[in-house]
């Protein structure tokens, strides 16, 4: 625990000056812990002792969720029937791609069942993947695919499919890409990216409602 | 300094009890959804309503919004356990996952991009 403790503190630092994809700190810390664990030979179930009681936290860090929600009441309010058919159809694409494509390619359920909720903030991906019968760290893997893929991606999409009102490039980015694609639609937008982050909440709440029983009429 | 020692922690405190009554309700209706996802809609009525005033959880949720990234690095890092499934074939599914979020982006947003227009040309 202290070893991610400090892993994490250090690539914050790291990230503050050098802001890159790949210096996101998820990623440095998560290869750092990797590289310790794998040079000291010490077993995932070991270091989970300790990492146990951060992964307690997730439940209530979804539940935080709920706040920036609250704070952009006013634009969910105006633009709610836009948004949340936008979002409900961002999550059954999502889901139902992500199920048809993989079970095409000939992947065993256990991998469709964590790429399902791939494009939800990994907290929430986490919990659906858990209750459907996936593996954590693979979705938390799939997350970061869609999270990485999704902000740089977005730029072409945007330009081959005429998305370039504000609120639909908001919508598009928080359902697929969920909190690294609002960060960087953040950083270009304002309106863009509080639409985001609504859509990245609201995305989590539908994925997980409709995830289980979208799953079961495709497989 | 030491003020928000002890407010973020109890606050904190404070959303693990509304993620038990989430999972507690998730339970006893046997749902699905998972109980965090209900403990977030649950926050956020209570929230809407003003039944819990905005400051008494605001510095706690600040703070795990903030470094919501580091609470998944254990998750992340099991996939030392599954580094296999990328191997081979499981290349792919990087692809899978790319086109799959490229759909969503493209299908989520005309959709609302669409449906916005239409309201501001009427």
């Amino acid at each position: 625990m202290v070893l991610t403790i400090v892993s994490y503190i250090a690539s914050l630092h790291l990230y503050r000056q050098h802001r890159r994809i790949y210096t996101t700190p998820v990623i440095i810390s998560t290869l750092v812990v990797i590289v310790f664990l794998l040079l000291f030979q010490v077993p995932y179930e070991t270091y989970m002792i300790g990492g146990k009681w951060i992964d307690r936290l997730l439940g209530p860090a979804v539940v935080a969720l709920a706040y920036p929600l609250y704070q952009y009441r006013k634009v969910l309010k105006e633009m709610f029937v836009p948004i949340v058919t936008g979002t409900t159809v961002g999550a059954v694409v999502g889901i139902g791609s992500g199920l048809l494509l993989s079970k095409w390619a000939g992947f065993s359920n256990l991998i469709i069942h964590s790429i399902v909720p791939k494009s939800v903030t990994t907290p929430v991906a986490m919990s659906i993947s858990e209750s459907t019968g996936g593996v954590m760290p693979l979705t938390a893997v799939f997350v970061m695919i869609a999270g990485i893929g999704g902000m740089l991606i977005h730029p072409l999409v945007m330009r081959y499919s005429g998305l370039t009102h504000s609120v639909g490039r908001g919508v598009g980015m928080g359902s697929a890409s969920h909190a690294i694609g609002t960060a960087a639609s953040m950083e270009r937008d304002a309106l863009e990216g509080s639409i985001s982050t609504v859509a990245m909440v609201l995305s989590s709440v539908i994925v997980s409602i409709v995830a289980p029983g979208l799953t079961l009429l495709l497989l | 300094m030491l003020h928000n020692g002890i407010i973020i922690p109890t606050q904190i405190a404070l959303l693990y009890g509304i993620y038990l009554i989430g999972k507690g309700i998730q339970n006893l209706f046997d749902l699905f959804i998972p109980g965090s996802v209900i403990g977030m809609i649950l926050l956020f009525i209570l929230l809407s309503f003003k039944v819990v005033p905005e400051w008494l959880l605001q510095r706690g949720i600040t703070f795990m919004i903030r470094h919501l990234p580091f609470f998944f690095i254990p998750a992340t890092v099991g996939i030392i356990s599954y580094a296999y499934v990328f191997k081979g074939k499981g290349m792919l599914l990087i692809g899978i996952g790319l086109l799959s979020t490229v759909l969503v982006m493209a299908l989520a947003g005309l959709v609302t991009q669409w449906m916005v227009r239409r309201r501001e040309e009427a």
